[in-house]
């Protein structure tokens, strides 16, 4: 017999989830739609925020709040770095920049992963901050300040990433080009400063999802292919450069996940989110709420 | 006349000095022939084997190379094995069990090793246990739990095994001798749905069971397990007096933050792998306290050599103040090779594994006598987290800490 608590927990875990998931995916989904190519490297980039997260805590007693500051404008210069010494290089040199920059993605997954190891070892780490071992009640529910926190970030910055694409001008350019590439050019914006732009926001909206994440979860340089897994799923299902199709992706898994357990038994939950991407994909193949 | 007799004598001494001579100089020879096998050519024996020593299980590889760096320094300053040096050649598989089975191979076939090292962690020794059987080779490692051991190999041996199939044995028999009105009355059961999980609880529902417990929830979870809240809310609203979760660290961490949060205390918790890790402590502080697991080795284990691999791990390693346990596996796999080839006074494998399968040792894992499967008895240590240290529970004779239960609230 199902409980109310039951179902409330399996709620808003789901939500937590899912919220962290969003916030990861949105960058991924944007790179993914503007620029074509296929980051393999993004959960990488996001274990990076939550590495830098635990080292500016332990090392220095930084809040992870705090360390939002150092780690937005640190991952958005490697965004653009990205973008002038790898993509664009690469992009240069072939006609199918979505296969190479997989395999250019993934084998900077695979340095990136194992710079981690040489640096952090392959232990678990968690994150151990002044309000970790905080839970707030609400009525007979019990939650744990820290995801309250890590929801509070993942839903601002999303926010925040939706004003900028739809209220700013370099958002607004940001999305022509994803929209329509050589007619954006033929508009006279400036493509190439607006792809560097979508990378660095990309990579700088991962760390902070790596904050989120460490904020909930303990992590290994080797946690990031299990993030992928999720991004792809929260990215395909919400539609590509859509922030609100992520948002609500985000929300679907974390909630299949999470109050589906209370429904069903944990061993199919895979099952249901890998089947239901195939319905939206044969129903719907770009995406929830792609146009 | 007498020149000639001379002549005579002379020859005579002569042939029967060079007689004589000869003779002592063929019986050398012949003595040094029959000595020369006996004195052995002196190189050095060869041990090959390959570990992780990068990727993901570098850490605990790591480890279990410096058991077996350590055993070679201390048999190599005893003399050796049948006096001769011993030579290690360890490879590193990266992590990899295409690795670990081509270069074990490659030691076997180019190397020509004359004893193999094995591997970890169960995946690689798993899959090198059959390359071990393929070329008659005795391979002492922990093995990949009871189907690795169930395969028909007759050259491999678990010494200690980590078997998921014991894991929560000395639990099980601890529970027995709880009195049946303080023992708890139901449990719920959560396992990572991989072979690990279904290793480590495979019979549990029967053993629950048997012991007057109520199985209330038997579930599988995926890896990576994305939220604990649902699934602990499930055991709280179901009032389970046990919580078991056999997984890792990671989901370890997670399920021991929504107990913590949702303030669910069962009067057990039995976790699986993770919390016999140095990572539980060091990550969880005094929330991991409590816990209780299994091992089948422990720096605690009351053993001859224990302590002194102790005292040396804490002298060479600092901070540390005591070995690790894959320190110990690795020492103690060793350990048994040794014995096999000193009990058996040969490098045939056939006859160290003949050897082995028909005496007793005593190493630092205890006392064994190997199984047709390569196996000793069933090794029933039971854990449990007390102030931050791993102690024994169960057995009662190499118990360290008397069973801290019911379990203290959270944060206490």
């Amino acid at each position: 017999m199902l409980s109310w608590y039951e179902i409330a927990h399996g709620l808003i875990g789901g939500i937590f989830v899912g919220a962290a998931y969003a916030l990861l995916s949105a960058g991924f989904s944007l790179t993914w739609g503007v620029t074509r190519v296929i980051n393999l490297a993004h959960a990488a980039f996001a274990l990076l925020g939550s590495y830098i997260t635990l080292t500016l805590l332990e090392m220095a007693g930084i809040d992870p709040l705090v360390s939002i500051v150092f780690i937005v404008p640190l991952l958005f210069l490697l965004g653009l770095g990205l973008h002038y010494f790898l993509i664009k290089p690469t992009a240069k040199r072939t006609r199918d920049i979505t296969g190479a920059s997989m395999v250019l993605c993934f084998g900077l997954y695979i340095i990136i992963e194992n710079l981690l190891v040489i640096m952090f070892k392959s232990d678990d780490r968690v994150l151990h901050s002044r309000y970790s071992d905080i839970s707030l009640a609400i009525g007979p529910i019990s939650v744990a300040l820290t995801s309250i926190i890590s929801l509070a970030i993942a839903a601002v910055s999303l926010v925040i990433i939706y004003f900028f694409l739809n209220r700013t001008y370099t958002g607004k350019a940001v999305r022509a080009v994803w929209q329509d590439r050589e007619g954006a050019m033929l508009s006279g914006i400036n493509v190439e400063g607006v792809t560097a732009i979508t990378y660095g926001l990309s990579l700088a909206t991962a760390g902070v999802a790596g904050l989120c994440l460490v904020l909930m979860y303990s992590v290994t340089p080797f946690i990031g292919f299990s993030w992928l897994v999720f991004v792809f799923l929260v990215a395909i299902m919400g539609g590509l450069g859509s922030i609100l199709g992520v948002t609500v992706g985000g929300l679907i898994v974390g909630l299949i996940v999470s109050l589906g357990s209370v429904f069903i038994p944990l061993a199919y939950i895979n099952l249901v989110l890998f089947v239901l991407l195939i319905i939206v994909l044969l129903i719907k193949p770009s995406g929830l709420f792609r146009r | 006349m007498k020149r000639t007799a001379f002549y005579r004598s002379r020859w005579l001494v002569l042939t029967f000095s060079i007689i004589c001579i000869m003779s002592i100089l063929l019986a050398g020879c012949a003595q040094q022939a029959a000595t020369k096998p006996a004195e052995t050519p002196k190189t050095p024996i060869k041990i090959g084997g390959t570990l992780p020593l990068t990727g993901i299980y570098a850490d605990t590889g790591k480890e279990v190379y410096g058991g077996y760096q350590h055993w070679l320094e201390v048999v190599n300053a005893s003399g050796g094995m049948l006096g001769r040096k011993v030579e290690l050649t360890i490879y590193d598989d990266a992590s990899d069990v295409k690795n670990a089975v081509t270069l074990l191979e490659k030691l076997i076939t180019v190397d020509k090793v004359d004893l193999l090292a094995g591997g970890y962690p169960g995946t690689c020794a798993s899959a090198q246990m059959s390359v071990a059987e393929q070329y008659k080779k005795v391979y002492v490692s922990m093995g990949g739990h009871m189907t690795s051991f169930t395969k028909g190999y007759t050259y491999s041996f678990g010494a200690p095994p980590l078997m998921g199939e014991w894991w929560f044995e000395g639990i099980y028999r601890w529970l027995g001798t709880v009195p049946q009105a303080e023992r708890p009355k139901s449990v719920a059961i959560f396992t990572m749905n991989n072979p690990i999980g279904a290793a480590l609880l495979a019979d549990a529902v029967e053993r629950f069971k048997s012991l007057g417990i109520e199985v209330v929830i038997n579930e599988k979870y995926d890896l990576p397990l994305a939220s604990a809240d649902s699934i602990v809310a499930k055991a709280k609203a179901a009032n389970a007096e046990v919580f078991v979760s056999g997984g890792l660290l990671p989901d370890g961490v997670l399920t021991v933050k929504a107990c913590k949060t949702q303030g669910y205390n069962p009067k057990l918790y039995l976790h699986g792998i993770g919390s016999i890790t140095r990572g539980w402590v060091a990550q969880l502080g005094s929330d991991g306290n409590y816990i209780c697991s299994g091992n089948s080795m422990s720096y605690r284990l009351p053993y001859p050599g224990v302590d002194e691999l102790n005292k040396w791990y804490a002298a060479n390693n600092p901070p540390a103040s005591n070995a690790p346990d894959y320190f110990l596996f690795g020492y103690c796999w060793m350990q048994v090779l040794q014995k096999g080839v000193e009990g058996s006074q040969s490098l045939d494998d056939t006859k160290i594994r003949d050897w082995l399968k028909s005496h007793e040792i005593s190493v630092i894992g205890g006392k064994w006598t190997f199984d047709s499967r390569g196996l000793p008895p069933t090794i029933d240590f039971a854990t449990q987290i007390i102030d931050g240290k791993v102690e024994l529970i169960w057995p009662p004779d190499v118990r360290t800490h008397a069973p801290v239960y019911p379990k203290p609230a959270w944060g206490k």
